[in-house]
């Protein structure tokens, strides 16, 4: 099926005491589910009305990461508690990227070491957790201590926010490398490079396919900066608030 | 990547994905320009608001850029979709039922 046809000619943000609406010509925008969109940051609202926007003839929802993050956050279509998606969080651990290293190729490790070793490292000085690396099949455990403190990390996190973690741990296939890009560790390039490590390795020796390399890589970076973006956004300091001036 | 760089690369893809590549009006570069005019000057070495704007503005620019290449890689070698019945004839060597004799 065809996706829908550009409707609108012009986007544009509208101030309520909710927070903000994004307008298309003068109908005011809706999610999936029927519900008035709004959001509570401004920079966001704007950064969802460019998105529709840059949509050519037709609206391709699937390209949209930054709008679909925040349908998703205010329908939450599989009713997930904060609960829910913290302990989907604190299940991904024993497996994440950054923990499986392999051992037997001698370059490949040499660049886990040098790359992946540090990364580990600073998730474990900021959330004074104790992960180790495991070079076999198996996972290697975590402990009950462990598991509490990325919980309460991630409990601080508002409900909206979750689902944009959700998604960059989803798109990264690493909780330590999602963290560490939240907090500015690292930018968005250099995680997704992180994240393709042994792929981009692999493919020194067996050659680039652009199709397929060059595709998964800016489709990676596109949901990881959404993400990101969605996060930043939906903190308190891009919140509007009354300041009074002194 | 410096402010500039980032703020020119920046309006240079806005101005690519805007549909008709004006971006006078646009609410999204009037907000960056604000945001980089509020920042400009800081009297301290770390200012960590500033950090945060150029590393959210960094991210913006890294999802539009990506967004746009996805598209064109996208475009150049997957989206030519399927063949249609008079193609899948020349290619074989077959007449269509509605062609002449």
């Amino acid at each position: 099926a065809t996706p829908p046809k550009r409707f609108y000619k012009k986007t544009s943000i509208l101030g309520s005491d909710d927070g903000f609406e994004v307008v298309l010509d003068h109908w005011k925008l809706k999610t999936p589910r029927g519900t008035l969109f709004t959001v509570r940051s401004e920079p966001l609202a704007i950064a969802v009305a460019t998105e529709f926007d840059a949509q050519k003839e037709h609206i391709e929802r699937s390209r949209m990461h930054l709008s679909a993050l925040c349908f998703t956050a205010i329908d939450n279509p599989n009713n997930l508690s904060k609960l829910d998606m913290v302990n989907y969080l604190l299940n991904f651990i024993p497996t994440d990227t950054l923990l499986f290293q392999y051992e037997d190729e001698k370059d490949l490790q040499e660049l886990q070491l040098s790359k992946w070793d540090p990364v580990i490292d600073w998730f474990n000085h900021r959330l004074e957790t104790n992960l180790k690396k495991t070079t076999s099949l198996t996972p290697s455990a975590v402990s009950e201590g462990d598991k509490l403190k990325i919980a309460k990390h991630f409990q601080s996190f508002s409900l909206e926010s979750l689902h944009g973690l959700i998604f960059a741990v989803d798109t990264l296939k690493s909780i330590v490398l999602a963290c560490a890009v939240m907090e500015e560790m690292l930018s968005v390039e250099k995680a997704v490079a992180l994240t393709r490590l042994e792929e981009d390795y692999q493919l020194k020796f067996w050659g680039r396919v652009e199709w397929a390399h060059d595709l998964s890589q800016q489709e990676l970076q596109a949901r990881l900066a959404a993400a990101v973006l969605f996060v930043h956004l939906n903190c308190s300091e891009n919140i509007v608030k009354q300041k009074f001036n002194m | 990547m410096s402010g500039t760089k980032v703020l020119r690369s920046l309006l240079h893809e806005l101005r690519l994905s805007s549909p008709n590549g004006c971006i006078k009006d646009s609410l999204v570069a009037r907000y960056i320009l604000d945001q980089y005019k509020k920042h400009q000057t800081t009297e301290l070495l770390h200012c960590k608001a500033r950090n945060e704007a150029m590393f959210l503005g960094q991210t913006y620019l890294t999802y539009l850029e990506s967004l746009r290449k996805h598209k064109e890689l996208y475009k150049q070698f997957h989206a030519s979709g399927e063949r249609s019945v008079r193609e899948t004839a020349d290619l074989v060597g077959f007449k269509l039922p509605t062609d002449p004799k």
